[in-house]
């Protein structure tokens, strides 16, 4: 069958289209979606990884994590002197899970930053197809990434070299998986927050994201138990889903080890009437808290970018 | 001290520039041996296509980037090693800048410009507010950098070449990306400094062939590193085109072209039926090549003597792409068709036939000016 | 329109290039004033930094005083982590708002301008340390005020004078090291950025941040012989908690002032031999206006 009676192709590659094809604005749903966030991931790591070579990119990586870990450990061996090893384990178990949020919380926001100041790419990166959130979490996973790395050589540092107790056969790897993927979630979340308001602020917003980890570590009991500080910080501590995180993870590694969140005398014990959560107790509190920051997050994000569009921020330079 | 004399050195006094990037996968030449002289008070073009070199010999002699062969001055002082007196008495605008701090107003932005370049404070708040004036930004002085369009932004940058009032202004592509209202403007802005400051020197680098030709004394056509053609843009145009081209529309011809062609000076002459669709009738329109210009009186009387009135008279001039197109075989936005990269025209040093008469209706061949 | 294209006229380009030594300085001086002027122009005009330079960074300084308080650490050593937390800012501001801020004028567009400009460009970077001293002063204020008074830290100190003095001298050092970093920047491009990352806690555990630095022994004395941070910051502990038992193994605070006082000639001199040197090779290499290098 050829001429008039020929079946009508689709698209551009059809010898009678002639114009405007309507299925292209469409999409493919999830389709789109997974690709624009690999590709994105795959250009996040590549602007990530490839700026130097291979051992020096290691270096960096595990440098930062590391000497966190280490400014604790002398701190608590100036006064214990080393008579104390579960405050050991338990500062390098939370530093080294802290490299993990600072990761994943400045990654998204400096892509922003990056994207908007450095390549001038943001508003084209914007106006394409893919769904703006969507790239910047693929180009924000390249930085967890770097985090993960960091924050597992920390571990296997503090375990090799720092007198941190671990033993694998006592892992639990349900918890850890669960507690990992709502954890995640949740850091990229808070992530996403710190990029909403980088899109808002000027050059100097490098430092945001890094300042508010900074902020969370106090209330996180990832370097001291929450039942150091007074109630009402304790409170909102336990409101923070990194909190849960971090206490998941050490009851899924390091069964046994010094609760961050319980304890005897904190607000948690004061609540629940026992010193430290149950695995239940724990998934409930990490999810609720991940969801509620994860839907702030997003609602906050979708403000920020109104607000963007409305003030032509989205193609400004700042720089001061 | 390099120079015409001990007292007037050249503004500019390029010898056998060159400049490699060392880039992966082959190093790029973007210099190949360049030579220009440009006097004091000139406004010198450089116009070629996007890659020519023209922004690689800019930077060198506005002390951004060193050559790798080769020596310039400006006004005497070594690119090289007197960058600071250089930077004294120099100043640049390029199209396209981006720079700025978004945070600060116009009046700020430029007040802090003028620190730089050595003003005292409140002469610099002064000289802002003259200029801001001058080059049509009254309205927005108080506005944050990144709130101004593309024109806006480019008035301010100009605004902050003259701050310190300089002695050799280095315009690259300063109207690139503007719109023809705004580009006017910056070319009107141009002028209407050389006019106010004589003796100042001005280096342009275009690829806008009207740009080059409405405001340059002389340009140097570039392509690839290398310097093919220099001369005033006449010189240029007669390289392609030395007779005078004319279009005529008449009312009538009577005894057709045969009296035009007899005439002294008339090279040829064609003319080909028309129709006037204002007046609904025929016309003539002739086609005149004339030896000049001056041939076009006795051209009008022949015409009134056979009772031909003209109602249209218009100039066909070559353009500078023309030139371009003569001496390199493509246009200004066209790649090399083939592999190589076709050579320039080599070097010659005979003195100029065009100034000596020639026989009417022969072309010259055409030589490279270099 | 024309007397506001004419400034100052001279007979000859030559005349105009020759400029007097007192013209050089006061350009330098003025340059100063000028660079400083959008920095501090910025912080009355985007005012987010207030929560994210000083509420936030107080908050992360009381972390680790509440680490202290786990372990029931003296309480000189709550006043040894509020200083510390003080002093970050200085650092931070050396390293992300000097030591890279070439390689973000280049991105901006801006550090052709300057380098085709005539003034020093040292004077630039000095501006720009003026300019966020004012940002990182209101931090450190902050942090220093507010901590000592929320966690009950009493400084006792006998020598005012000399306390000034070394803080004055860190911050010179600190800003000497932030110009010769500026250089080296200038020519690394993106691994700028990455090394200004690698060089924030890293610096702050050789620097004894949060602990007395003669702790880490032979780490620390040669951190005290090469880190203004480190020196300085002991120096300050000493002269501030006067009456602490403080460890011993470190010099007294009169010989820590003058190896800053050393520090600061030696980083000056070095940052004026390496901009030169460096913007030379910038030169020849083009890095002065390629943008994603």
């Amino acid at each position: 069958m050829s001429g008039i009676d020929a079946p009508i192709e689709p698209g551009l590659g059809s010898p009678t289209w002639g114009g405007f094809d309507h299925s292209r604005t469409r999409g493919r749903g999830a389709a789109d979606i997974r690709r624009s966030f690999a590709t994105a991931a795959r250009l996040g790591w590549l602007m990530e990884a490839n700026w130097t070579d291979p051992i020096l990119f290691f270096i960096y990586s595990v440098a930062k994590p590391l000497a966190s870990a280490l400014i604790l450990v002398v701190m608590l061996d100036v006064i214990s002197g080393g008579a104390k090893p579960e405050f050991r384990a338990f500062v390098v178990i939370g530093s080294a899970l802290w490299a993990f949020v600072m990761a994943g919380i400045a990654g998204l926001a400096w892509s922003v930053l990056e994207d908007r100041e450095r390549y001038r790419m943001l508003k084209y990166v914007y106006v394409s197809p893919s769904d703006f959130l969507v790239v910047l979490l693929g180009r924000g996973v390249a930085r967890v990434a770097v985090g993960a790395m960091g924050a597992l050589i920390t571990l296997a540092v503090g375990v090799v070299a720092l007198g941190v107790p671990f033993d694998p056969g006592t892992v639990n790897w349900p918890l850890l998986v669960v507690v990992m993927a709502i954890g995640l979630t949740s850091i990229v979340a808070v992530g996403v927050f710190m990029a909403a308001v980088c899109i808002q602020s000027r050059q100097e917003a490098w430092s945001y994201p890094e300042a508010a980890a900074g902020a969370l570590f106090l209330i996180s009991g990832a370097v001291f138990p929450l039942a150091v500080l007074p109630a009402p910080l304790q409170v909102i501590g336990l409101l923070t889903p990194f909190t849960w995180w971090i206490e998941g993870v050490r009851q899924a590694l390091f069964a046994g080890s010094l609760s961050s969140v319980g304890g005897d005398g904190s607000f948690f014990a004061l609540v629940a009437g026992h010193a430290t959560p149950t695995t239940l107790e724990l998934l409930a509190a990490l999810l609720a808290t991940g969801t509620v920051a994860t839907l702030a997050s997003i609602v906050a994000f979708r403000a920020s970018d109104r607000r963007a569009k409305d003030r032509g921020l989205l193609d400004q330079t700042t720089g001061s | 001290m390099s120079g015409t004399s001990e007292s007037q050195p050249l503004a500019i006094d390029v010898r056998g520039i060159r400049r490699v990037y060392n880039v992966k996968p082959t190093p790029v030449v973007a210099l190949q041996g360049v030579d220009l002289a440009v006097e004091p008070g000139e406004f010198f073009g450089l116009l070629g296509p996007n890659g020519a070199g023209k922004t690689t010999l800019i930077k060198i002699l506005t002390t951004l980037l060193l050559p790798s062969a080769g020596t310039a001055h400006i006004f005497g002082f070594d690119v090289e090693r007197q960058t600071k007196q250089i930077r004294r008495i120099m100043n640049m605008v390029a199209g396209g800048e981006q720079s700025g701090y978004g945070i600060l107003t116009v009046r700020e932005q430029l007040w802090m410009f003028s620190q730089f370049y050595g003003l005292p404070s409140k002469d610099g708040w002064r000289r802002v507010d003259e200029l801001v004036e001058a080059v049509g930004l009254g309205e927005q002085k108080e506005q944050r950098v990144s709130t101004l369009s593309t024109g806006q932004r480019q008035k301010m940058n100009f605004a902050r070449g003259l701050l310190n009032d300089p002695w050799i202004f280095f315009l690259d592509e300063p109207t690139l990306g503007l719109d023809v209202s705004a580009a006017r403007s910056v070319r009107e802005l141009v002028l209407a400094w050389k006019a106010a400051v004589p003796g100042r020197t001005v280096l342009l680098t275009t690829h806008y062939m009207a740009e080059a030709d409405e405001l340059c004394d002389r340009i140097a056509i570039v392509d690839h590193g290398r310097i093919l053609a220099l001369g005033t843009p006449d010189e240029l145009k007669k390289r392609v085109q030395r007779e005078s081209v004319f279009r005529l529309e008449l009312d009538r011809l009577e005894g057709g072209t045969a009296a035009l062609k007899r005439l002294p000076g008339v090279l040829s002459a064609v003319a080909a039926a028309a129709q006037d669709e204002s007046r609904d009738r025929q016309t003539v329109e002739v086609n005149l090549t004339l030896e000049d210009d001056a041939v076009l009186g006795t051209v009008v009387g022949a015409l009134a003597g056979i009772g031909s009135h003209i109602l249209a008279l218009r100039k066909s001039e070559p353009s500078l792409e023309d030139v371009f197109v003569e001496l390199v075989g493509r246009g200004f936005d066209e790649e090399p068709t083939d592999g190589d990269t076709p050579e320039p025209p080599a070097p010659d040093l005979t003195p100029d036939p065009r100034d000596t008469a020639h026989e009417p209706g022969e072309r010259e061949e055409e030589e490279a000016l270099i | 329109m024309s007397s506001a294209f004419v400034y100052r006229p001279t007979a000859s380009p030559q005349e105009a290039a020759n400029w007097s030594r007192r013209q050089i300085i006061a350009t330098d001086l003025r340059t100063i004033v000028g660079r400083a002027y959008p920095r501090v122009t910025g912080l009355f005009r985007e005012k987010s930094w207030v929560f994210f330079e000083v509420l936030l960074p107080f908050l992360a300084t009381s972390a680790f005083v509440f680490v202290y308080r786990a372990v029931q650490a003296p309480p000189e050593y709550i006043g040894f982590v509020v200083l510390g937390g003080a002093m970050t800012a200085f650092w931070l501001n050396v390293i992300w708002m000097m030591a890279q801020q070439l390689w973000w004028e280049k991105s901006q567009g801006n550090l052709e301008l300057y380098f085709a400009a005539p003034m020093n460009i040292m004077s630039v970077l000095f501006g720009m340390a003026f300019g966020g001293f004012v940002m990182s002063s209101t931090r450190a204020v902050a942090v220093l005020v507010v901590a000592s008074a929320l966690y009950g830290v009493s400084f006792a100190v006998d020598q005012w004078f000399l306390l000034i003095g070394v803080f004055f001298l860190t911050l010179a050092a600190l800003y000497g090291l932030g110009m010769v970093l500026a250089s080296l920047f200038l020519m690394w491009g993106r691994e700028a950025w990455h090394l200004t990352q690698f060089l924030v806690e890293p610096v702050y555990f050789v620097s004894g941040l949060n602990f007395p630095i003669a702790r880490l022994g032979i780490l620390g004395s040669v951190a005290i012989a090469l880190l203004p941070l480190a020196v300085g910051l002991d120096a300050m502990r000493q002269l501030a908690f006067a009456d602490a038992a403080y460890p011993l193994g470190t010099p007294s605070p009169e010989i820590e002032a003058l190896i800053l006082v050393a520090m600061t000639v030696v980083f000056l001199l070095l940052a004026r031999w390496t901009l030169r040197v460096l913007e030379r090779l910038a030169r020849k290499e083009g890095r002065l206006s390629i943008r994603w290098q």
